[in-house]
């Protein structure tokens, strides 16, 4: 049985550690941009941000001030036991949250929609947000923690429900016309991560472009042939826009664009996309049954 | 690094504005306030405003820093520009109300603060790049903070003295031009290529269930800017 201090503590750890430093992957993929783009404020706006992680690794500094909302997405085995149940997941993420916002890991962002209240802990109705799935025998828990930016959340999230004759040509158009849209002087943070979400109903549509947007490894392809050439035409196209980092002139408006898909309705084609900004801040910790706890990026 | 860095005086003479131009890259010293929606909403709808003399603290920076405190003291974290055009609504009455001759934030806004800021001989400051570690070590002190208790560390006014503050580049200059819609007119341009190379044909719509009798429900599908 994995005990209930110990997912608050993994939590806890998740989000400190994906709040300062960047996952290598997206480092990697930034490194990479910076050696492609040759307008001095684009190469600028990417040194910067090299500059700001760095600092935030060494101690000084968060990855960014927007610590935006507090995403946990857990997997779970159908062996795996916690002390309380699984419920306990939410209180758990309720307090590692609680405490990253008073050890000022988190800023206090979240508030209620309407009265604009800040509770000043990131704690409220539906927030933080955990998201549990199911994969596999397994009796561990696999916790990433990902503070998600309000640029890519606000200006980076699009859904429409295309129809069958509107076909490849359609999703590729629209999914082309949001990445314009979110990258026009910088909004959501680009170099960006694009995810798309094709099929399922609206809602799991939105959530397949979420975890293709903040879970997948940035430049990982889909396993199906068809939609992984549908990535790499998107993305090949994402590039030949004239946008750059920040929204400058250049080429890396997105740096990778990740595309997942469900069955959906035969008079259907739901397309939805939601951005990562250039930060792409997650972080993984996987517990074991026997309550060790592993962080990874 | 590219072009020199010119360092302005705050609170910035409306010459000094008049001669910045887009894509200048400058850092500012002195005093600026932070805020964000909610000043801005509550500047215009209920003249609610921090008890600051506007003439002398006159730099905008639309921000919600992480503030910590240790022994009394307020420490940044971390202080990263946030996304000014959420602001357009209300961006030329406070900048008109105000006077206002620099605004720091992070994109551009639009063409109605662009016509203010002409007006009034202000400028538009937009940042480089994710700063705010760097920005947090130039703040010199944490002067005061308005309206903490009513609405929090990340809405509330802070007023900052800060040293060589930035970079940041000239978004909109004080004679109404702006660096990002110039940007967009080249993006444009390079767009019909861009989508016949993807296979979608000239003049490519998706299907309209609404036809035309529901026309002004467009932005209720989700993207408002579709052709």
């Amino acid at each position: 049985m994995i005990l209930y201090a110990t997912i608050e503590a993994a939590m806890y750890a998740a989000m400190r550690k994906a709040a300062t430093t960047i996952p290598p992957d997206v480092e990697d993929a930034l490194r990479k941009a910076l050696a492609e783009e040759t307008d001095p404020l684009a190469r600028q706006h990417l040194e910067v941000s090299l500059e700001n992680a760095a600092s935030a690794a060494q101690g000084d500094g968060l990855v960014c001030g927007d610590t935006g909302f507090p995403l946990y997405f857990v997997t779970a085995g159908s062996g795996t036991v916690i002390e309380g149940g699984f419920g306990a997941l939410w209180e758990a993420a309720r307090s590692a949250t609680a405490r990253c916002t008073s050890d000022s890991l988190l800023r206090p962002t979240m508030v209620d929609p309407l009265t604009r209240t800040n509770p000043g802990d990131n704690v409220g109705t539906g927030m933080p947000k955990v998201e549990l799935v199911f994969c596999g025998g397994g009796d561990g828990l696999e916790i990433i923690a990902a503070p998600k930016g309000g640029g890519s959340e606000i200006f980076g999230t699009f859904y429409r429900m295309l129809f069958p004759a509107d076909g490849e040509t359609g999703i590729k158009a629209f999914v082309l016309d949001c990445i314009r849209a979110g990258c026009y002087a910088g909004k959501i943070c680009p170099p960006a991560i694009v995810g798309v979400g094709i099929g399922g109903t609206a809602d799991l549509c939105m959530q397949l472009a979420k975890r293709a947007a903040v879970l997948r490894p940035v430049g990982s392809r889909n396993p199906q042939p068809r939609v992984a050439e549908m990535e790499q035409g998107l993305l090949a196209a994402a590039r030949r826009l004239g946008i750059g980092p920040m929204g400058s002139r250049g080429i890396n408006a997105v740096i990778g664009l990740h595309i997942e898909t469900a069955f959906t309705h035969t008079a259907a084609l739901p397309v939805a996309v939601n951005a990562q900004c250039l930060v792409g801040r997650r972080w993984t910790a996987l517990v074991s049954a026997d309550g060790g706890t592993r962080l990874s990026g | 690094m590219g072009k020199t860095v010119v360092d302005l005086q705050l609170p910035l003479s409306e010459e000094d504005a008049r001669g910045l131009k887009l894509g200048d890259m400058v850092t500012v010293t002195g005093i600026v306030f932070t805020g964000r929606s909610r000043f801005h909403i509550r500047a215009v709808e209920e003249s609610i405003l921090p008890p600051l003399d506007f003439e002398r603290i006159n730099c905008f920076f639309h921000v919600g820093p992480v503030m910590r405190q240790e022994d009394g003291q307020w420490q940044i974290v971390s202080i990263e520009p946030t996304s000014s055009i959420r602001f357009e609504r209300y961006g030329a009455d406070v900048v008109r109300k105000l006077n206002l001759r620099t605004l720091i934030g992070k994109t551009t806004m639009g063409l109605r603060t662009a016509a203010a800021l002409a007006e009034v001989g202000g400028v538009y400051l937009s940042k480089i790049g994710v700063c705010g570690n760097q920005l947090a070590r130039q703040v010199r002190e944490v002067r005061a903070v308005h309206f903490l208790d009513e609405l929090g560390k990340t809405e509330a006014t802070w007023v900052l003295d800060v040293e060589r503050f930035g970079p940041f580049f000239v978004a909109m200059d004080a004679h109404g031009n702006s660096y990002f819609e110039q940007l967009g007119a080249d993006i444009r341009s390079l767009l019909p290529e861009v989508r016949h190379d993807l296979g979608i044909p000239e003049g490519f719509k998706l299907t309209n269930v609404n036809a035309c009798e529901v026309q002004d429900l467009t932005h209720v599908r989700g993207l408002e800017n579709e052709r």
